[in-house]
């Protein structure tokens, strides 16, 4: 094993995190973060199924047609997300109504897909499960930081306990209504960017151009 | 750019690993020595064709889709009745709380056992027995060209209002009419506003108002949520006169001429959710909507 | 002059080598806002032109002048006026009475008095919330902090309702100056404007405080609608009813955001910036014909449902933001297209969205603002297609 089972699970969290890094599953970011709850039931969805798509497919990998393996590959994911959204449906009512067809919508996850095709079609099925989940819970990692944010700071709370009061209920806290609306997960994942970049700037890719610049003489 | 970046990095670990056993190319027939062909059963042989055959793929493909079907609908058969539960539950929620008999814990199905559901006809304010309540789809009805009538005058931006509506009465031990809940429903700033009121028996006071689905704006809007604003809505009155008068309930920043009593503060910043509410209450409450039947409450007649 | 000898003998500390070299951008910033830089252009080409970055901004800010000392007067005016009927309230009121002026409308200097401490507050905590920002990106970025802040404060200060709390003040200021200007790179790089950027975050993060539908005259007790959420609910017809003249717009005695009542104060600056060549004409009249055809042209369409159709033009002109963000945001020469043909289009479609907010949209009653970083978005765009076009144009007259 080129990796071990270890890093396969820990990379994705910072050093090669679908959301900063490949910059894959955004739209999802933006729609599902305006509270922790929220989130969290994303995070453990989207895991699995990218835990068990990969597993799946791996299993198929040497049986599976190149010339439908898309197809395939989506016929799986798309079925594992349609029993994710009936349990969700069955067991977490409010949440899978909060989350609508964003659930539906994971389907349409590249991090899901480009897992599937990337690894899991080459990969044996613990460790393409393995580098499944692990890939799950780093779309989590962000996601969770973003509902953090957005939570604590659009509506004063975390997990829907109220920490900051706000003014409307009789507190203090004067909550942000911009990180209420979708777009604020725009500039919070920018500056989650930002600072992982900063803090690893190996991340950073290549200028595509340089700015000449003229000696004086 | 980040698109180069990930293909690079699982380009790395993808072709580090990459064997060819597992894919075998280019083999067209199953192994060339005859005796270990026959030994094979049917699964091995199969396995073993290339996976590129035009009659694999087939197979492949038809199993798949059959095997997936499966899953999917036997997790949809098997979770209905509990989605269905759901469902009937979450509106149940929102009548129990409306009603005030909202506590954390509560068993809401046990709870909501204590309303009575009626199919009310509007224009008369009767009850009909055409319909099952538990089964009559409010929504459905305000659709069907046959149970509504589109509006001329539509103050509260609904189109089509249904003809019969499905209301709720809540009884004292004693037998008498304790609260009517009456779903109310109209368009905000972006979206439609559905709701709940609890009118008490008096069939002019009224108990509460709670909203069960909209998406106004978070934070303005949507604060048609917020506990402090519904808690302004008890004890206000419809109507002047002991609701012999006019409707005078109104949401608006400043009181009516017919008094505090009759005036819920808009909320602040939400100019267009708030009239939006003013307006749907005003049309439900008016003679178009449930006046005929508030007024058969009033003279005790329910 | 014993400052300049101050400055050359601590220089060398700054300078590469020395012991503050980090801090040489505050330096460099404190030493060019009191002199002339001393750098010269070095490599070919030179242009001679006497017009220097800082001279741009400086005009700028001095093209603010009449619209400062109408948010002064204007302010007090409309806050004394607003006392008379329900008495004073706040610490400001506190001062005024202390110092004996009374807060009589009718007299000019207790409104100005009035007026700056409104202003004044205000315009600090922008200048020290967004200048330490400005320092912290020009340390560590070794860059030098650049005058244009001082116009995107001033223009800052200038576009917020007197009831802002100051800590919003602060916050928008440093998201205008963070996400709005430096991380693109500083001045120069910035596609958006910083201080609409930093207004646009109060405007959605505390929308009900700011967001243009009620009146914003600092006095407890005081409710009422703008003259757009006026015109918006019941046609402009109606501001007559409640006593506002067109020429009170025009001259900027309504109550609205600190600086941006007054047509004519903007449009004494934008003679001045017209004449000192610092705003490009084309953006002003494109910005004017866009927003005077489609106004024309809903005027025409006609609404039964919606009275803004009826506005007319000139009443567009005089309410909300429109004159302030004409003059000196739509000229702003960073964020605006910057090809000749562009400029008229990149105006024409501001003007376009202004109407287009005001009228149509029922969340906003206002749209110069959203209208301008609108535009800011679609500027680079507008050059590209312009220059493409030019580029076709001549390669097809040279084949």
């Amino acid at each position: 094993m080129a990796q071990t089972y270890r890093t396969m699970l820990v990379d994705p969290m910072v050093d090669n995190n679908p959301i900063t890094l490949q910059v894959l599953g955004i739209c999802s970011a933006l729609a599902v973060t305006s509270s922790l709850q929220v989130a969290m039931v994303m995070t453990i969805a989207v895991t699995l199924v990218t835990g068990f798509s990969s597993m799946f497919i791996s299993v198929l990998r040497s049986q599976i047609p190149s010339s439908i393996r898309i197809i395939v590959q989506m016929i799986i994911i798309a079925s594992l997300v349609i029993v994710v959204d009936q349990v969700l449906k069955a067991y977490a009512y409010e949440i899978s109504k909060t989350l609508s067809v964003f659930v539906g919508l994971i389907i349409t996850n590249c991090i899901v897909m480009g897992r599937a095709e990337a690894f899991a079609m080459k990969n044996p099925p613990f460790a393409s499960f393995v580098d499944g989940v692990g890939n799950g819970l780093g779309y989590g990692l962000i996601l969770m930081l973003v509902g953090f944010i957005r939570e604590f700071l659009g509506s004063g709370s975390v997990f829907g306990i109220t920490v900051l009061q706000t003014v409307n209920n009789g507190g203090w806290y004067v909550p942000n209504g911009l990180l209420l609306l979708p777009p604020s997960a725009f500039f919070i994942i920018g500056l989650i960017i930002w600072a992982f970049r900063s803090w690893k700037p190996e991340q950073v890719e290549d200028r595509e151009y340089r700015i000449q610049t003229v000696e004086a003489h | 750019m980040s698109e180069n970046n990930t293909e690079n990095r699982n380009g790395q670990d993808t072709e580090a690993k990459f064997t060819p056993e597992m894919n075998p190319p280019d083999r067209d027939l199953p192994a060339p020595e005859g005796e270990v062909v026959t030994s094979k059963g049917f699964l091995r042989r199969f396995l073993d064709t290339p996976a590129d055959n035009t009659a694999k793929t087939m197979v492949v493909a038809l199993g798949l889709c059959f095997v997936a079907s499966m899953i999917v609908s036997a997790a949809a058969v098997s979770l209905r009745p509990l989605q269905e539960q759901n469902a009937a539950l979450d509106k149940q929620v929102n009548i129990v709380q409306v009603a005030g008999l909202y506590e954390d814990g509560i068993d809401v199905a046990e709870t909501f056992e204590a309303f009575e559901p009626h199919v009310l006809e509007l224009a008369t304010g009767e009850f009909t027995d055409q319909f099952d309540p538990y089964q009559f789809d409010d929504r459905a009805a305000a659709d069907d060209v046959t149970l509504s009538a589109p509006l001329d005058d539509d103050p509260a931006n609904i189109g089509r209002q249904a003809n019969y509506v499905t209301v709720y009465l809540l009884r004292n031990e004693d037998g008498s009419l304790d609260k009517v809940i009456l779903p109310v429903y109209g368009y905000g700033l972006w979206s439609t506003l559905y709701g709940f009121i609890a009118v008490e028996e008096d069939g002019n006071t009224i108990y509460g108002l709670q909203f069960y689905e909209h998406a106004e704006t978070p934070g303005l809007g949507a604060e048609v949520d917020n506990p402090r604003w519904k808690a302004l809505w008890n004890d206000k009155l419809l109507r002047t006169d002991d609701g012999k008068g006019e409707l005078a309930i109104t949401v608006a920043k400043t009181a009516p001429p017919a008094g505090e009593d009759y005036h819920i503060d808009a909320l602040s910043g939400a100019t267009l959710t708030s009239r939006g509410v003013d307006n749907l209450i005003r049309f439900w409450m008016s003679e178009r909507g449930f006046e005929p039947f508030l007024e058969r409450v009033r003279a005790g007649e329910i | 002059m014993g400052l300049r000898n101050f400055f050359d003998r601590i220089e060398p500390h700054f300078v590469n080598g020395g012991k503050w070299e980090r801090y040489f951008p505050v330096y460099e910033m404190v030493e060019s806002f009191l002199y002339t830089p001393k750098t010269v252009t070095t490599a070919a080409p030179h242009a001679r032109s006497y017009v220097d970055m800082k001279r741009i901004m400086t005009y700028v800010v001095l093209a603010t002048i009449p619209c400062i000392l109408m948010a002064l007067y204007n302010t007090g005016y409309q806050t004394n006026i607003a006392i008379g009927e329900y008495g004073p309230s706040g610490w400001r009121a506190a001062i005024i009475e202390a110092l004996g002026i009374g807060f009589n409308p009718a007299n000019p200097l207790a409104n100005m008095l009035h007026g700056l401490l409104y202003f004044l507050p205000i315009y600090i905590v922008t200048l020290v919330a967004g200048g330490i920002f400005e320092v912290i990106f020009a340390t560590v970025r070794r860059h030098e902090v650049n005058e244009g802040f001082l116009v995107s404060s001033m223009l800052y200060a200038l576009i917020l309702p007197a009831t802002t709390p100051l800590w919003q003040v602060a916050l928008g200021i440093i998201f205008g100056v963070v996400i709005g200007k430096e991380v693109f790179g500083g001045t120069g790089k910035n596609f958006l404007n910083p201080a609409l950027t930093g207004r646009a975050f109060l405007y959605f993060a505390y929308p009900a405080q700011l967001s243009g539908d009620s009146v914003w005259v600092p006095v407890d007790g005081f409710t009422g609608a703008t003259a757009l959420a006026v015109s918006a609910a019941d046609g402009f017809q109606e501001l007559a009813g409640r006593g506002m003249t067109w020429w009170d717009s025009f001259l900027g005695f309504v109550p609205g955001s600190l600086g941006e009542t007054s047509t004519l104060a903007a449009l004494l600056g934008l003679a001045f910036l017209l004449a000192t060549k610092i705003a490009n004409y084309r953006m002003v009249v494109g910005c004017l014909g866009g927003m005077i055809v489609f106004s024309l042209l809903l005027n025409w369409i006609g609404s039964d449902t919606n009275p803004m159709f009826a506005m007319p033009w000139y009443w567009h002109l005089v309410l909300g933001g429109y004159a302030f963000g004409l003059v000196f945001m739509v000229t702003e020469p960073v964020s605006g297209a910057h090809t000749n043909l562009g400029r008229y289009i990149y105006g024409a479609l501001i003007g376009f969205m202004v109407v287009m907010i005001r009228v149509i949209n029922p969340a906003f009653p206002e749209g110069m603002m959203l209208a301008i970083l609108f535009g800011n978005v679609f500027a680079p765009l507008i050059d590209y297609f312009v220059v493409q076009a030019n580029i076709r144009r001549r390669a097809r007259r040279n084949v």
